[in-house]
């Protein structure tokens, strides 16, 4: 899959040739071809390329027009720059900020470190690879889950009479039920907790093939030069990760700055809006409180944000191209 | 000597495999607790769930919650809603998908490698950055809650991904039996059609899987984009129904067993596919 971006193409050129040739014979494969090749590549391309156009592209420049715009009784008026110097005095504004700091920081650790310790236990050999594959498949199941039944599902687990409840009060004898969702400093960790068990099986997939890509002689080497297990891991295992690694955690701080849903559900931003983060200002302020104008400058923040992060990601899988690490 | 170093072997062996299924094993109870925690307060009175401690008798299980449920006119809505607009959703990046996939894969073309980075760039943009845009142009064009409207914009945001899962198929698939089949007279849309759709099948079952699941856990955009139970998906009946004042939490686990239901039948048959996908996706 690696190297192949050019020889398609070139291949594909000679093909046309040897059609040319055979075209002496049945001249209406040639007639068909001509337009064919005119048109080429834009053809199967065009139709995606304009969806894409129209409804992410159109709408993604209409947050940038529509950040310096006041929507106010359904008459737009032009506020310049307002909303963005009203945005760096909102105190909520940077709250929302630190809570996603706090938010994504976590469950990036979280998810990457899960994942790769379950995913070294599958990797590992096992002495039935259908009850491997069966394991694999139950530590998937979280990531099929709507945010939604997640959240649910964690909520009923956190009620002041439920399962974890229970543990606490009913087996270590403590003496009132804790308020996973209800006091300012859990509430986070709880949104983290089940952001992390929604999301780490993706990454424990995607690292488990990096794993089983990594060639067994380098292990074989490694062994027979005395390493032992942790430092096989240290030395082989992570370098042999690192460009999977960048990749995933990119996304994935990416995906968790995104999400809307998962507090939508749990929290609702509160308590005291300890757990909300700027997706969350972004739909409070822009669909509930029905500040469009205000909303959309904080998205156009929170692109610029991420399109810095992008274009170091882009630059770094581009440089893998050169090397031959990616398809590009 | 031998057989000492063997015997140490095995022995070494069998601690090893009871270390790695046991801490699996573990792992696995301890992540599906969740999941058979919302299955038993879907199927038991919840005044044993949320109890100390919780009974688990298994003759008090009933079916009467979910039953009242899929009886229930307003959820069945729910569900053909969540059903269409997944399933139109799927037709629409699978056919954009493949046909885009074809091209980056197979042409040479100016601007491709710009159009591919735009991709992979679209591919990571956030959904609620959008949603802004979204609310007013779908007022605009008169998309405001419609199914239409969401099977649209959850399509772009499926589409970069299915493209970028379905060129990584398709570079696989050895360019000579196309051009095999163009010398006897296929055009190129009809050896994408008879041969590489064909060949690309675990791809597409796999790319396919992805979108239906993405598509049927939608949130945001038709939190964003609906507003009555005629174009609402499942999801946002599970929020509205949780919202309310007193939390029937029956019906809340019920109704949410059930909308997982078919997200887990389908992943039970597609895993393979999609394990392979996400694999391939990322190794690249």
């Amino acid at each position: 899959m690696r190297e192949k971006g050019t020889p398609p193409a070139a291949s594909s050129a000679t093909g046309e040739e040897v059609t040319a040739g055979k075209g002496i014979e049945s001249g209406s494969v040639r007639a068909r071809r001509v337009p064919w090749r005119m048109m080429n590549g834009y053809f199967f391309v065009g139709p995606a390329i304009l969806f894409f156009l129209f409804v992410s592209v159109f709408p993604l420049l209409r947050t940038l027009q529509m950040s310096l715009v006041d929507v106010e009784a359904g008459v737009p008026k032009f506020v310049g720059i307002r909303h963005y110097t009203d945005l760096v005095q909102d105190p909520w504004f940077w709250n929302s900020l630190r809570n996603v700091l706090v938010f994504t920081i976590s469950s990036v650790i979280l998810h990457i470190s899960i994942g790769m310790g379950l995913a070294l236990l599958l990797n590992e050999e096992w002495f039935n690879t259908t009850l491997r594959n069966f394991m694999r498949g139950l530590l998937i199941l979280p990531w099929v889950f709507s945010t939604a039944s997640s959240g649910l599902m964690w909520t009923l687990l956190y009620h002041p009479f439920g399962l974890l409840n229970y543990m606490w009060v009913g087996l270590l004898n403590q003496e009132a039920p804790i308020e996973f969702l209800a006091k300012p400093g859990l509430a986070m960790a709880s949104v983290v907790a089940v952001n992390t068990w929604k999301s780490y099986p993706f990454y424990m997939i995607i690292i488990l093939g990096g794993l089983q890509a990594i060639p067994a002689e380098i292990y074989e080497a490694a062994k027979v030069d005395g390493a032992n297990a942790w430092k096989r891991f240290w030395h082989v295992t992570l370098p042999q990760l690192r460009p999977i690694l960048i990749a995933i955690s990119t996304i994935d701080i990416i995906t968790t700055v995104g999400h809307v849903d998962l507090i939508r559900m749990l929290t609702r931003g509160g308590p005291l809006r300890s757990t909300e983060t700027v997706a969350y200002y972004i739909y409070k302020t822009a669909l509930l409180d029905g500040n469009l104008g205000y909303g959309a400058a904080v998205s156009t923040l929170m692109l610029i944000m991420l399109a810095i992060l992008i274009i170091i990601y882009l630059r770094v899988l581009s440089q893998g191209g050169d090397a031959g690490e990616t398809s590009f | 000597m031998k057989r000492a170093s063997d015997f140490r072997f095995r022995h070494g062996y069998l601690i090893h495999q009871i270390f790695i299924v046991s801490l699996t094993s573990l792992s696995a109870i301890v992540i599906l607790t969740p999941v058979v925690w919302m299955i038993n307060a879907a199927m038991r009175p919840i005044k044993e769930v949320l109890t100390y401690p919780p009974r688990l008798d298994p003759s008090q299980l009933t079916f009467e919650y979910m039953a009242s449920l899929i009886e229930n006119d307003l959820y069945r809505g729910y569900f053909v809603n969540s059903s269409i607009i997944s399933l139109s959703t799927l037709a629409i990046v699978i056919v954009l998908g493949l046909l885009a996939a074809y091209g980056f894969s197979r042409f040479k073309m100016g601007g491709g490698r710009i159009m591919l980075l735009g991709i992979m760039a679209l591919l990571m943009l956030p959904t609620v950055t959008l949603i802004v845009p979204y609310f007013r142009l779908a007022h605009l064009v008169g998309l405001y809650d419609t199914r239409l409207g969401l099977i649209v914009v959850n399509s772009a945001f499926i589409l970069p991904i299915c493209i970028w899962l379905l060129k990584g198929y398709m570079d696989a698939i050895p360019v000579d039996l196309e051009e095999a089949a163009m010398i006897d007279g296929c055009t190129r849309l009809q050896a994408l059609q008879r041969i590489v759709v064909p060949l690309a099948v675990p791809g597409i079952v796999g790319t396919g899987t992805f979108a239906f699941i993405f598509a049927w856990n939608e949130f945001l955009l038709a939190v964003t984009l609906t507003d009555t139970p005629d174009a609402q998906p499942l999801t946002i009946g599970l929020a509205a129904f949780f919202g309310q004042f007193v939390r029937d939490w029956n019906s809340i686990m019920a109704l949410s067993t059930i909308t997982s239901i078919p997200l887990m039948i389908i992943f039970v048959l597609f895993q393979r596919w999609v394990v392979q996908g996400m694999t391939s996706g990322a190794v690249k």
